[in-house]
């Protein structure tokens, strides 16, 4: 993720520009993220998709605007433990953290990142099949993860995927 | 004047105007498309008035807020543009609108109505992606995606109802609540809606709305405890509303008219400023008043309640005399009529379910399920069949729409042949519609569960298939539905599901078959699993419904229903004169035959053992070819339909069996909780989470629909009827579908029309007045030929009908699995009774929706 600096100069800075230039500079920030929108899935997935919501945030206003407000803790898990992350939103800033957080609005437990893809961002059928075939859990408000499939399909959106 | 003087029962030389025409036309090119205004002042009322801060909304705070939104809606009153899909996505057209009614449910032409109190957060990841989806897109442009996305559904994250429910509820009902999200046993659909349910429009129609008020308004004056007081006034102000949004419709239709040009279109809009200036406030004078006055009542219904199973009741009944006077006075002949009603159709079809891309998936090709109902009996028990029922019966086969859903009642004793035969005339015309219900059968299931008789006679129709007496009954007749496999299921692996992996114990043991000496022991293993998955369901349900208590109370609704007015409580509170919840039971031939088939080939024949049986089901029956043959074979394994005593008792024990379960419990608005037998589309759902099951039903295979047996059980149709019409009515109060195909003969539409009628009749008659007779049934009634063509060329039959089990729906909007059940549904050529064989129709690997 961008350091606290960083993300501050980009906030800076990036209001000088124009929506659609703040758009190309995270398009182009993006790159590996939007392989991975095009489905070719890598266990970093997540890692990705989070660290181009940080510069998304950082460099755009307009994407910045989906969290103004908007306070919530998100915990992701692999259902074998292996990996565990967190992020929370407070005051239009979004912190992510490599440990499970306690007490989140919403734990999102996953069999691996090509069901956690499917889950948010597919258009056919494998969300669906994802839920039904129990590769991911919810638990918690089940809003909050709407909001974040949104979050992540309008980022998609902003690099050209959707 | 008697109440049939048509000499011409069919009305065939009426045909729809070039203007009704055309609209129709426009209606089946428009996609639907997502319409913000009411999310949008129903958020900011809401922000303004304090509402998201509140634990508990009364019916006054609700009523107010509708009132605001029914004072501020856009008064639409024809539309212009609409948007169709063509190979690039969706393009805008335009086209001539003719209504003689103002205002919509929605400012668009075909609109999607989004309530964020309930599910609609789920469309929220799809916005940008839901003009594109492959089943059933929705039009939505970008600005409407940034007004819910910004300024609606944030403030909807912690206060729609499934979360207020999770939030507010406890520890066990949060395991259950996990239990729902896994789709497997249940859902429970309070938290998309109760709306399932008929207002009482005779007030409005007959007095006018501000007679109602005065009436709100003495109650209020009289009332000495204070939330009386304000439930009195919340009728008040909610009925305003809807004067108010009169008054604008009037207003812009005045102003249109003077600016209009064309001498016929100027008359049109001042006609309409003219209608809407006395009507609903005041009694409706003219047959199109009262329509009028329906229409408008129920758009405003529509603001308060989420458009699912919503249902106008015994139309025929409430605008006879209006009809009566205006073609007795000469000011309406039966043409005009017939039109008024095609265009009022036309209107209530203005909408369509917000469906997510999952449900559509899952369940989708439903409309609103907006249930009319016509014929049948009158409180006293006589025939009230009239012309106007001949007249909505015209016009629903010139219009051949989703929604309405059209129900016809017919009584064996009351009614004459020419009627009946009327019905299914209809049903041949238009291929699907309408649907059929037997009065004695019903009116014996409703006096069953409570009703009195007058208001059993007087039943109508909800949603799909559902009746409850007209006006009176808050039944949320869809309040459950009822993987009953599942609870087969639990039965057979002692407490665990194959879905889950056998590691977990989901309920209670309830015994390992292997040890059972006897089938009764395992029809006790049953019973107990049953009662857990029902328990869970109820709790639910329950839960739910106090958190509508809590925060949506329905002031409109309860202006427009017999008993709020009485009480002084709002419906959702038990102000209704009748309550209850339904539960629709998914899967009852399914699991009658799978009892039969581990009753015969275990416990009768010892064909096979318990521990070989369940190896078959875990291997879906691989390396068990001779089992599976044996249990497909209806003339060597007992099976439900064929008219078998053995399988059929164990269908009648069933029906008992979860009626029995049922009995005493009471809901959270002191009514009843009754079983139906009507699946929709859950069928195909619910069946894509199971197992393979003990009557040779593979893995992930649609489970029979509704109360129908399955298929290719029985070669004959009078078999299949008389297994059906053997359940006893008591048990059945829900509703029930019985889905028939009949093969529409080439030759002689007369004798098959003869022969059709003398199929219903006999199954209505069957066991003469000891059982009632079958209850209800549908049919599709379209070629093979047409069903395959239509997968394979859906631009072709974009207006093909069918019934799928309850409710009608275009056959393009079905999913894959939906399609393919229809098409190899046992089809019966009317001219001998016999089943016609086709080869299963295969299902395409990724088909999705055309």
């Amino acid at each position: 993720m961008a350091n606290a600096f960083t993300r501050t100069t980009l906030r800076l800075v990036s209001p000088a520009l124009p929506g659609r230039a703040q758009d190309w500079l995270v398009r182009s920030l993006s790159q590996p993220l939007a392989q991975q929108f095009y489905g070719q899935i890598t266990d970093q997935f997540l890692e990705l998709l989070l660290r181009g919501m940080d510069l998304a945030f950082a460099l755009s206003r307009d994407y910045r605007r989906n969290i103004e407000g908007f306070r919530a803790t998100y915990v992701w898990k692999t259902r074998d433990g292996s990996l565990a992350c967190s992020a929370v939103f407070h005051d239009g800033n979004m912190t992510v953290d490599t440990q499970a957080r306690p007490n989140p609005d919403v734990l999102i437990t996953f069999k691996d990142a090509r069901a956690l893809w499917a889950f948010l961002l597919s258009e056919d059928q494998d969300a669906l099949d994802s839920i039904l075939a129990n590769t991911v859990e919810v638990e918690g408000n089940l809003n909050y993860i709407y909001k974040y499939g949104f979050l992540a399909r309008d980022l998609s959106k902003r690099l050209g995927v959707l | 004047m008697s109440a049939v003087t048509l000499d011409d029962l069919s009305l065939r030389d009426i045909q729809l105007s070039p203007p009704l025409a055309a609209l129709r036309e426009a209606y089946f090119r428009a996609v639907p498309e997502v319409c913000t205004e009411r999310p949008a002042l129903i958020t900011r009322f809401s922000l303004e008035a304090g509402l998201f801060q509140r634990d508990r909304i009364t019916a006054l705070d609700k009523a107010r807020l509708y009132r605001r939104v029914l004072e501020n809606r856009a008064p639409v009153l024809w539309h212009t543009r609409a948007h169709k899909r063509t190979a690039d996505g969706l393009e805008e057209f335009t086209f001539v609108d003719s209504s003689p009614f103002a205002g919509s449910t929605t400012t668009r032409f075909k609109g999607v109505p989004i309530y964020p109190e309930f599910l609609a957060l789920g469309l929220w990841p799809e916005l940008w992606t839901i003009s594109r989806r492959k089943a059933n897109p929705y039009y939505i442009s970008e600005d409407q995606v940034r007004t819910l996305n910004f300024d609606v559904f944030p403030h909807w994250l912690d206060h729609s109802i499934a979360e207020l429910a999770r939030a507010r509820g406890g520890d066990e009902d949060r395991r259950r609540m996990q239990l729902l999200q896994k789709f497997v046993f249940f859902l429970v659909s309070k938290p998309n809606c109760i709306s399932h349910t008929i207002p009482d429009f005779s007030r409005a129609v007959r007095e006018g709305l501000r007679a109602v008020i005065q009436d709100a308004q003495a109650h209020r004056d009289r009332a000495g405890d204070p939330a009386k007081k304000d439930f009195y006034q919340a009728l008040v102000e909610g009925l305003e509303g809807i004067i108010a949004y009169a008054r604008n419709l009037a207003g812009s239709a005045a102003a249109m008219s003077n600016r209009e040009t064309d001498p016929a279109r100027k008359a049109a809009l001042a006609e309409i400023a003219h209608i809407y200036r006395r009507v609903p406030e005041h009694p409706a004078e003219s047959f199109r008043e009262g329509l009028t006055t329906v229409w408008l009542c129920w758009t405003a219904v529509h603001l308060e309640n989420p458009n699912v199973g919503l249902s106008l009741g015994r139309l025929d009944q409430l605008l006879w005399d209006l009809y009566r006077r205006d073609i007795e006075a000469g000011a309406l002949t039966v043409e005009q009529a017939v039109e008024l009603v095609g265009y009022l159709w036309l209107k209530i079809g203005d909408h369509v379910p917000t469906v997510p891309n999952a449900g559509e998936q899952l369940f989708g090709g439903s409309g609103s399920n907006q249930a009319i109902t016509i014929g049948g009996v009158d409180a006293a028990g006589r025939d009230a069949v009239n012309d106007l029922t001949y007249v909505m019966l015209r016009a629903t086969e010139l219009m051949k729409l989703r929604d309405p859903n059209l129900n016809a009642r017919y009584h064996p004793e009351v009614h004459d042949g020419a009627y009946l035969r009327r019905l299914c005339e209809a049903n041949v015309t238009t291929g699907a519609t309408p649907a059929l219900h037997n009065d004695r059968a019903v009116i014996r299931a409703l006096t069953a569960s409570g009703h009195t008789l007058e208001q059993a006679r007087d039943y109508g129709v909800i949603g799909c298939v559902e009746p409850g007496s007209n006006g009176r009954f808050y039944g949320h007749s869809g309040a459950i539905l009822l993987n009953l496999p599942s609870a087969l299921e639990l039965a057979l692996f002692n407490g665990r599901h194959r879905h889950f992996g056998m590691d977990a114990q989901i309920s209670p043991e309830s015994g390992n078959p292997l040890t059972f000496g006897s089938f009764a022991q395992f029809k006790e293993a049953f019973r107990k699993q049953l009662s857990w998955v029902m328990d869970q369901a109820v709790a639910l349900n329950e839960l739910f419904g106090r958190i509508h208590q809590q925060v949506y109370p329905t002031p409109i609704l309860s202006a427009l229903f017999e008993g709020p007015m009485e009480k002084g409580q709002d419906v959702i509170d038990g102000g209704a004169a009748l309550n209850s919840s339904g539960i629709a039971i998914i899967g009852l031939a399914d699991v009658a035959d799978s009892l039969t088939a581990l009753e015969t080939l275990i416990y009768r024949e010892g064909r096979i053992d318990f521990a070989g049986f369940l190896d078959a089901l875990r291997k879906n029956y691989e390396g068990y070819d001779w089992l599976l043959t044996r249990l497909r074979d209806p003339h060597r394994t007992p099976r439900f339909g064929n008219d078998d005593s053995q399988a059929d008792a164990n269908a009648v024990w069933l029906v008992e069996t979860i009626e029995e379960s049922l009995r005493g419990k009471v809901n959270y608005r002191g009514g009843n909780y009754r079983p139906g037998y009507w699946t929709m589309t859950n069928h195909a759902g619910f069946g894509r989470l199971l197992g393979a099951t003990p009557n040779g039903r593979k893995a992930g295979e649609n489970f029979s629909s509704g109360i129908t047996p399955n298929s290719g059980v029985t070669p004959f149709l009078t078999s299949a009827l008389r297994s059906v019409a053997k359940l006893p009515p008591e048990c059945l109060a829900n509703g029930i579908a019985l889905n028939l195909k009949f093969t529409p003969d080439d030759g002689d539409r007369g004798r098959m029309i003869d022969n059709f009628t003398a199929a219903v009749r006999g199954y209505f008659d069957a066991d003469g007045d000891r059982s009632g007779g079958g209850m209800e049934i549908q049919f599709n009634v379209t070629s093979h030929r047409d069903f395959v063509e239509a997968v394979n060329d859906p631009s072709r039959y974009d207006q093909l009908l069918v019934r799928v089990s309850g409710y009608t729906a275009y056959f393009k909007d079905l999913n894959p699995e939906m399609q393919k059940e229809i098409i190899d549904r046992t089809e019966y050529r009317l001219s001998s009774g016999e089943a016609v064989l086709y080869e299963t129709f295969p299902l395409a690997k990724g088909a999705a929706h055309g």
